[in-house]
């Protein structure tokens, strides 16, 4: 199994980040996870963490080297963790149990499986192109896929990171399973947190990755929905791959996995800084700041009367 | 201890190049006098004057504002500022005209085009339970062109009821008192916390923490409760209520009898309590109004998903 892989995670311009990511592979199956906590519950990081690491564990016991079947994998990981979650609010009485997203990738054979609750994405790419994508569970996706609204307006709907699947929820989570998709060299597998598609216009992604420079590229595309992102830029995390040709020598950068041990396991967990900004004192205003808003109010005022 | 109420400036007072007439309304945030300018023209003019931080006592023109209020009186301020920079955009027939923006007695002024008429409140409470269908339907729809207006400049009105719509003399409605667009205002200034209308209110707008949760859909619960209020000649329940116990009488049950089920249908659909379930725009309202034939769309909604907004709201 061979590929190049890279994955970053950033706070955007939020005091936290509760974004959390993975990756973990034995000789013969990867696994890529992105969970985003959200934020308006309890601890978001804490489920997003528990989804991380219960998936990646469970990952670690059960491929040995590979998983008998990747979506019944993905199916019980992700209901587990959603368990984990509801428990772990249990266990300290919270009122409510924190929340998370999750998409979780297993690439084994040169096939991707994928499963996903909530709205951060995997999008399959060839020679920049979308091959397959997950479907938010985001209500305002579906009204623009109903053509109720358009992609522009979705980008401003307050609703938009509103989603009716998770883990941590009251009801299960809604999980939807991708087709089994074969991968070929060069495709690129990318997940990501709605921090990075949510400020960029629907086919930047994919044009970003038409190169398959995973490494240039993911940074490239951070920075791009970061700056897009503005004054209150999401949490933004990716995690991408491309797929290489087993039999191609090696490409710089790239992961080789045929000399691994079968029972070994690679891990790469993003850490975080946990620092919260305390409450920010009110913006003061100077006998200047009046003078010219009342200056600029008067201009407005001549410019746009008829 | 209530806020006490604030004192207005006395007839005849010289404000700037304005002469004070008399007093139009006493709000806990402004005055609203009628004024007239160098050429005798009336004007209104609303004085930032929140009472919760700045009073004025009989005889004086400087309010007192107490040291610790000063920051935060500023900063409403700002948010005051805030509503005179985006109307100062906005010129439209439905719309209050902003003049001008004067600083005076350490506070700020707000001149306006006085307009002649009468509150649709004051129409509503003169013709109880006798307002036809075709009377809503003309008002609102111009008073929707307006809206819409002040939609395409990124600013919601967040108050809309019967009494901050004017019915002007030739019979043009004007959307007034933006006061309420004190949407920049953070839950950490309580002293400034804005003050909803309990029956025009949508229920997003009790929940201050979530701001972005405001939208076009906001201002269209409170058209739908202020078109409702036309037919009840009352507030309709309280949208706050309403989540706790929804007693709020469908209009389409309500008054099948006396207007027609595509205006009350529209009514209700404005009226939902999940924000996503009303139109999403000005635009779609209005498209519902205007095609008679409509039938507006049935709750699409898995069950699931509303649970969640109403726990949420709570
Ligand atoms: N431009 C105007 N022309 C005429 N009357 C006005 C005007 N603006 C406000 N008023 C009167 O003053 C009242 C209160 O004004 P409003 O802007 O609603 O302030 P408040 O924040 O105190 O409610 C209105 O109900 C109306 O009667
Ligand atoms: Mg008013």
């Amino acid at each position: 199994m061979k590929f190049t892989i890279y994955q970053e995670s950033r706070p955007g311009k939020r005091p936290t980040n509760e974004d959390r990511i993975a990756y973990c592979y034995s000789r013969d199956a990867l696994l890529m996870v992105v969970a985003d906590g959200m934020g308006g519950h309890l601890h978001g990081e804490v489920a997003a963490q528990i989804a991380v690491q219960y998936i990646t564990e469970s990952f670690q016991r059960e491929a040995k080297p590979d998983l008998k079947d990747p979506f019944l994998f993905l199916s019980g990981a992700i209901n587990n963790a959603h368990h984990a979650i509801l428990d772990y609010a249990a266990d300290r009485f919270l009122p409510d149990a924190p929340r998370t997203t999750c998409v979780a990738c297993i690439v084994q054979d040169s096939i991707a499986y994928w499963a996903h609750a909530g709205d951060s994405r995997l999008y399959a790419i060839r020679g920049g192109r979308i091959l397959a994508q997950t479907r938010d569970h985001s209500r305002v996706a579906r009204m623009v896929e109903d053509g109720l609204i358009s992609a522009e307006d979705a980008t401003r709907h307050p609703a938009r990171n509103r989603i009716f699947s998770c883990l941590g929820g009251t009801n299960a989570p809604q999980i939807d399973f991708s087709k089994k998709t074969p991968l070929m060299t060069g495709d690129v597998v990318l997940l990501c947190s709605d921090g990075v598609w949510g400020p960029l216009p629907a086919d930047v992604i994919p044009r970003a990755m038409s190169t398959g420079n995973v490494l240039q590229a993911s940074p490239a595309l951070l920075n791009q929905a970061e700056a897009r992102g503005g004054e209150n830029a999401d949490n933004l995390s990716i995690i991408a791959i491309r797929w290489e040709d087993s039999y191609a020598e090696d490409t710089l950068g790239s992961v080789s996995t045929k000399t691994m041990p079968i029972d070994s396991f690679t891990t790469q967990m993003e850490a975080f800084a946990k620092a919260r900004k305390g409450a920010q004192p009110l913006p003061n205003l100077s006998d200047e700041d009046i003078e010219r808003a009342i200056q600029e109010i008067n201009a407005a005022i001549k410019k746009f009367s008829k | 201890m209530p806020p006490q109420a604030n004192v207005p400036l006395p007839t005849g007072y010289q404000l700037d190049e304005y002469r004070i007439e008399r007093q139009l309304s006493l709000g806990g945030f402004s005055i609203v006098y009628l004024a007239f300018d160098k050429e005798d023209t009336p004007v209104a003019i609303k004085e930032y004057l929140p009472n919760s931080l700045a009073l004025r006592s009989t005889g004086d023109a400087l309010p007192s504002i107490a040291e610790e209020n000063v920051a935060t009186f500023r900063y409403g301020m700002k948010c005051f500022f805030e509503e005179g920079r985006a109307l100062a955009k906005i010129s439209h027939p439905n719309v209050v005209r902003v003049l001008n923006f004067f600083r005076a007695n350490e506070t700020v002024y707000m001149v306006m085009h006085y307009e002649r008429g009468r509150t649709l409140q004051e129409h509503i409470q003169k013709h109880k339970g006798e307002i036809r269908e075709s009377f809503i339907r003309t008002i609102f729809a111009r008073l929707l062109n307006g809206l819409r207006e002040v939609h395409t400049h990124k600013l919601l009105h967040l108050d809309i009821k019967p009494s901050n719509i004017y019915l002007r003399n030739d019979g043009q409605p004007v959307l007034i008192d933006f006061g309420a667009a004190r949407q920049t205002l953070s839950t950490d200034t309580p002293l400034l916390k804005p003050m909803y209308t309990p029956g025009f209110a949508a229920p997003e707008q009790y929940n201050s923490i979530r701001r972005e949760l405001l939208g076009p859909w906001t201002d269209i619960y409170s058209i739908g409760a202020s078109m409702y209020a036309c037919m009840a000649a009352a507030a309709p329940q309280a949208a706050d209520q309403r989540i706790e116990r929804d007693q709020l009488v469908p209009a389409v049950r309500r008054w099948q009898d006396k207007y027609s089920r595509q205006l009350l249908e529209t009514v209700d659909w404005c009226m939902h309590l999940n924000y996503l379930e009303r139109p999403q725009s000005v635009f779609a309202l209005q498209k519902a109004l205007a095609d008679k034939d409509r039938i507006v769309p049935r709750q699409t909604l898995l069950g699931h998903l509303r649970k969640k907004v109403k726990a949420f709201i709570k």
